[in-house]
C-alpha cells in the first residue's frame, strides 16, 4: 500500500538527495529568517521588510554581476558585495525611520515597516526595471554532480557548504565574542545595558546592519536558483514570518530548527502532495500555534 | 437589599493544599484556607508571601499545581477567569483596573450586560439597558456624578470605586479584593473599606481581601490569615494575631502601611 | 446626536442626487468610494473597536468577490442570489481564519492574519481551474437592470447604507460595548464573565463577513477579479483610510475612503507607477507624525487620560 502511493520511499538515495535539497532550502530560509529574529530579539520590532532586503540582495546580485561581465570571479565579487549593500541599505533606513519609533506602540512599528515594503518594492521597479532577472551560477558549479546515483545540483553544494559556517559563525559570534553577549545582553534587558555605559542606539544599528546584511547574503545566495523578479519580497517574507512564528520570534535555535523543517516539508511535500504543497508550511504554522502559541521555543509577548 | 438567608455555617471558600511555584520559587506552598459565608476576612504578610498569586490561582488566572479550590462545596480548580466570575466570584485588581475609555457608567452597563447574558446581543442600543440599576450600582460607590465622564481620568481613589461598581454589578457571593485601599491616603482608606463592610453586611457578600495597612485591617476584618513565604503563618480574629508572636517577629517593622 | 443625523441625512439626500449632475467616470468613481469605505469600516470594527489590527484582511475581500464571481459564472446562479451568498463564504474564511488568528495577540496576531491572507492569495492564483489564476475570472456582470452606472450606483448606495446600518447597531449594541470593554482591558472583561477570544472571534467573524460583501458589490462592478483582491497591498487599504480618517469615530473611515480613492485617482492619472510608493510615503508620515501612536488616535481631545500606574 505505502509504495503505491510513495514509490520512491525505498529509492534510498532519492530520500538521501532530497534531504539534502531540503537541507539547502532550509538554510536559505534560515539566512533570511535569523536576520528578521535577531533583530526583533534586540529591538523588539518585527521588521516585515526584511524580505524585501533578501530581494534587493537578489537584485543586487545580478546587477553586479552584470557590471563585470566575462570575469570568472565576477560571482564571488557580487556575493561579497551585494549583501553590504543590503547592510548599507539598512542602516540608512534604521538611521532615518526605525529610531523614531522605538519607543511607540509596536502596532505603529509593524505598519512602518509594513510600509517599507511597498516603497522598496517601488524603488526597485524603478532602478531595475519590470522584467525577470537571472543569474548565472558560477563556471565551477553549474554542473550536477552524482550523490548515491542521483544528479544533485553543484550549487546547492555550495549552499550546504557555506550554511553550517554561517550558523558556526552566528554561534560563535554570539557566544564567544564581547560584541555577541552585548547582543544576548541586550536581549534580556536593554535598560540595563544602557546604564551599564553601553552606547545601545549604536548597538541597534549594528544588529539592525547585521540583519540586513544577512538578509542580502540570503538573497545574493538565493539569486542563481530562482526568478529575481518583483515580487520575491512577498514570498519570501511569508516564508520568514512562518518560519520565524514556529521556531518562535528571537530565538537563534528555534529559527534554525523551523527553517530546516519547513525547507524539508517543502522538498517533500513536493513529492508527496504536489498540488497542495504550497499550504504545508502554513499548516504546520497552525499546527504549531494551537499547541504553543509563541512558536516551539518562543517567549509570550510581554 | 435584604441579606441573603443561606446556611449561616456555610463555607464560601475553600482552598486544600494548594501549590504554585515560579522556577525554583515556591509562591504558594500548600495553603488551606476556608472562608465560611459572611467573613471578612484579610489577608496580611509581607511582599512576597504570595499573596497576589493566591487570589490569582482561587480566581483561575493561574494553574495551580496540586490542591485544589472549592466555592460553595463545587470545585473550581480548573475553571478560566470568565466561568469562576459566572460562578458567583467577583474581584479587583491591584492597579485599579478599569475600562478606560469607556464612561464610568458604561463600565457598569458592560458588566451588568455580561452579567445578565446579553452580550452577544448585535441590534439592542445598549446606553439604554440597565441604566438604573447601573446608576444605583453608583450611587452605592458614590460615583453617580461622575457617570458621564471616561473611567480613565478619575481620580485613583474614584477608579478603585469604580472597579468596586464594576465587581458589584457581577452579583458576586464572594469579593476578591487584591490591595484595594494601596496608593490612597489613610483616611479614603477607612472611607473605603467602611464602604465595603457595610455593602457586604446589606447584601451578605463574603469579602477576602489583602491589605497592608493594619489599622485598616484591624478595624474592618473580621478574621486575618497570615500569610508568609507561601504559607499560612497564622490564623484567627484580629485579638488573636495581635498577639501571637510568631507574627510579631515576622512583623517587626511592618507596622504601617507602606 | 440629532445634529449628526442632519448631516447624514443631507448626505444621503446629496448621494442620491449626485448621478443626475455628474459624468459617469465619477460616478464611478463613487461607487468605488462607498467599497472601501464599507471595507475600512469593517476593517474599523476590529481595529478601532476591537483592538485588533489585521494584516491581511484583503482575504475577506477576496473571498466575497471570488465567491460572488464563481456563484454567478460557473454555478450559474442568479447574480443576486450570488452576491447574497458571496459574504457568507467571506465570513466562513473569517471563521477558519480566525479561529487561528485570534488566540494571538498584537504583533503574531498582525503576522498571522498576513500570513494567511497570503495563502489564500497563492491558493487562487494557483488553482487555475477553479479560479482563472493569475488571469482572473471575466464576465462577471450583474444582470441587464443593473448594468448601466447610475443603476448599479444606486445598487451600492443602497448596499452599502444598510450594511453602515448594520455595523453602527453592532457597535452601539450589548455586544460592541464589550467589544470595546475588551479593548480596553481584557483581563478586566475576563472578570465581568466574558469569554474574551469568543467574543473576538465573533468579531472577526462579523469584520469579515462586510468585508465579503465589498468584495461582493466590487466584483459585479469590476466585471472581474483578480488574485491581487487578497494580495497583501490590498490589505493596506483599509489601514491607510483608517488612519487617515480617524478610528475614533464610526464615520471615520468614510472621510478616509474620500481622500484615499480620491488621492489614488489623482496619483494613478499622473504615474500609476508611484502608488505603491506614495501610499507607502502616507503611511510613514501618518506614523511619524503622530506622537501619541495609537492610544493619541482614540484619545479625544477633551479629555487627557490619567496614565496607568505601573505602565511605562
Amino acid at each position: 500500500m505505502t509504495t503505491s502511493l510513495f514509490p520512491w520511499i525505498t529509492n534510498g538515495p532519492l530520500i538521501v538527495v532530497q534531504v539534502m535539497s531540503g537541507l539547502s532550502v532550509g538554510m536559505f530560509l534560515f539566512l533570511l529568517s535569523v536576520g528578521m529574529s535577531l533583530i526583533f530579539g534586540v529591538t523588539r520590532i518585527v521588521n516585515l521588510a526584511h524580505g524585501s532586503f533578501y530581494m534587493v540582495g537578489a537584485y543586487l546580485m545580478a546587477a553586479l554581476i552584470e557590471l563585470l561581465p566575462g570575469n570568472p570571479l565576477s560571482f564571488w565579487i557580487a556575493l561579497l558585495l551585494a549583501p553590504i549593500g543590503v547592510a548599507i541599505l539598512g542602516v540608512v533606513i534604521e538611521i532615518t525611520l526605525l529610531r523614531r519609533v522605538y519607543r511607540r506602540d509596536p502596532m505603529m512599528q509593524l505598519i512602518l515597516t509594513f510600509a517599507l515594503i511597498l516603497i522598496i518594492g517601488t524603488l526597485v521597479l524603478l532602478v531595475w526595471g519590470p522584467d525577470n532577472k537571472s543569474v548565472e551560477r558560477p563556471e565551477a558549479l553549474a554542473g550536477s554532480v552524482r550523490i548515491l546515483g542521483q544528479p544533485f545540483p553543484s550549487y546547492y553544494l555550495l549552499v550546504l557548504g557555506l550554511s553550517p559556517l554561517v550558523a558556526v559563525g552566528l554561534w560563535l559570534m554570539f557566544y564567544r565574542t564581547r560584541w555577541g553577549m552585548l547582543v544576548r545582553a541586550a536581549t534580556v534587558d536593554r535598560e540595563m545595558l544602557g546604564a551599564l555605559g553601553v552606547d545601545v542606539s549604536r548597538l541597534y544599528t549594528q544588529v539592525f546592519a547585521f540583519g540586513s546584511w544577512l538578509a542580502g547574503l540570503g538573497g545574493a545566495l538565493a539569486a542563481p536558483t530562482v526568478a529575481v523578479a518583483l515580487g520575491m519580497d512577498a514570498d519570501v517574507l511569508i516564508n520568514a514570518l512562518v518560519v520565524v512564528v514556529i521556531g518562535g520570534l528571537g530565538s537563534f535555535a528555534g529559527t534554525l530548527i523551523s527553517a530546516l523543517v519547513v525547507g524539508e516539508l517543502q522538498s517533500f511535500g513536493i513529492l508527496i502532495f504536489p498540488g497542495v504543497s504550497i499550504v504545508l508550511p502554513f499548516a504546520l504554522m497552525a499546527a504549531v500555534l494551537m499547541i504553543r502559541p509563541w512558536g516551539l521555543l518562543g517567549e509570550p509577548e510581554e | 437589599m435584604a441579606a441573603a438567608t443561606g446556611d449561616r455555617e456555610e463555607i464560601v471558600l475553600e482552598t486544600q493544599d494548594l501549590r504554585k511555584h515560579f522556577g525554583g520559587v515556591r509562591a504558594v506552598n500548600g495553603v488551606d484556607l476556608t472562608i465560611p459565608y459572611g467573613d471578612l476576612r484579610a489577608i496580611i504578610g509581607p511582599n512576597g508571601a504570595g499573596k497576589t498569586t493566591l487570589f490569582n490561582l482561587i480566581t483561575g488566572d493561574l494553574r495551580h499545581e496540586s490542591g485544589r479550590v472549592s466555592f460553595r462545596g463545587e470545585e473550581i480548580s480548573r475553571l478560566s477567569p470568565d466561568k469562576v466570575c459566572r460562578r458567583g466570584i467577583g474581584r479587583t485588581f491591584q492597579i485599579a483596573s478599569v475600562f478606560r475609555r469607556l464612561t464610568v457608567i458604561e463600565n457598569v452597563q458592560t458588566a451588568l450586560l455580561s452579567h445578565h447574558r446579553r452580550h452577544y446581543n448585535l441590534f439592542a442600543d445598549a446606553a439604554r439597558l440597565y441604566r438604573d440599576r447601573a446608576l444605583t450600582l453608583l450611587d452605592r460607590v458614590g460615583l453617580r456624578e461622575q457617570a458621564g465622564k471616561p473611567g480613565g481620568i478619575l481620580s485613583h481613589g474614584d477608579q478603585r470605586r469604580l472597579e468596586l461598581a464594576i465587581a458589584l454589578a457581577s452579583e458576586p457571593r464572594l469579593l476578591m479584593l487584591d490591595e484595594p485601599t494601596a496608593g490612597m491616603a489613610p483616611n479614603e482608606r477607612h472611607t473605603l473599606m467602611a464602604l465595603v463592610a457595610r455593602i457586604a453586611a446589606d447584601t451578605g457578600l463574603t469579602v477576602l481581601f489583602t491589605e497592608h495597612d493594619m489599622d485598616v485591617v484591624f478595624a474592618v476584618a473580621r478574621r486575618i490569615t497570615v500569610m508568609h513565604q507561601g504559607c499560612v503563618l497564622a490564623e484567627g480574629t484580629p485579638q488573636e494575631i495581635r498577639r501571637d508572636p510568631e507574627v510579631h517577629r515576622i512583623y517587626l517593622g511592618y507596622t504601617k502601611a507602606r | 446626536m440629532a445634529r449628526s443625523t442632519v448631516m447624514l441625512a443631507a448626505a444621503l439626500a446629496i448621494a442620491l442626487v449626485l448621478p443626475l449632475v455628474l459624468s459617469a467616470f465619477y460616478v464611478v468613481l463613487l461607487i468605488e468610494i462607498a467599497v472601501a469605505a464599507l471595507f475600512a469600516t469593517a476593517f474599523n470594527l476590529l481595529m478601532g473597536f476591537g483592538g485588533m489590527v489585521s494584516f491581511g484582511h484583503a482575504a475577506y475581500f477576496a473571498l466575497g468577490a471570488y465567491a460572488a464571481a464563481l456563484l454567478a459564472q460557473k454555478a450559474e446562479w442568479p447574480m443576486l442570489a450570488a452576491f447574497a451568498a458571496a459574504p457568507l463564504v467571506a465570513a466562513f474564511g473569517a471563521l477558519v481564519f480566525g479561529f487561528f488568528i485570534v488566540r494571538l495577540t498584537h504583533t503574531y496576531f498582525a503576522m498571522l492574519s498576513l500570513a494567511f491572507a497570503q495563502i489564500l492569495y497563492t491558493i487562487i492564483f494557483k488553482w487555475t481551474s477553479l479560479t482563472g489564476g493569475d488571469n482572473g475570472l471575466l464576465n462577471v456582470w450583474p444582470p441587464a437592470f443593473l448594468r448601466s452606472v447610475t443603476a448599479y450606483y444606486y445598487f451600492t448606495l443602497l448596499v452599502i447604507g444598510v450594511c453602515f446600518l448594520a455595523l453602527h447597531a453592532i457597535v452601539n449594541s450589548p455586544f460592541g460595548y464589550t467589544l470595546k470593554a475588551i479593548r480596553e482591558n481584557p483581563r478586566r472583561a475576563r472578570f465581568i464573565g466574558v469569554n474574551v477570544r469568543r467574543h473576538q472571534l465573533c468579531a472577526f467573524v462579523l469584520s469579515g463577513f462586510f468585508s465579503g460583501v465589498a468584495g461582493a458589490v466590487f466584483a459585479f462592478h469590476n466585471g472581474s477579479v483578480f488574485p491581487d483582491f487578497a494580495f497583501f497591498t490590498k490589505s493596506f487599504e483599509p489601514l491607510v483610510v483608517v488612519l487617515l480618517g480617524g478610528m475614533q469615530s464610526f464615520y471615520g473611515p468614510l472621510a478616509g475612503a474620500f481622500g484615499f480613492k480620491v488621492m489614488e485617482w489623482l496619483i494613478s492619472r499622473w504615474a500609476p507607477i508611484y502608488w505603491p510608493l506614495f501610499l507607502g510615503a502616507i503611511l510613514i508620515v501618518v506614523i511619524v507624525v503622530l506622537p501619541q501612536g495609537f492610544v493619541g488616535l482614540f484619545e479625544r481631545r477633551a479629555w487627557r487620560l490619567r496614565p496607568v500606574t505601573g505602565k511605562k
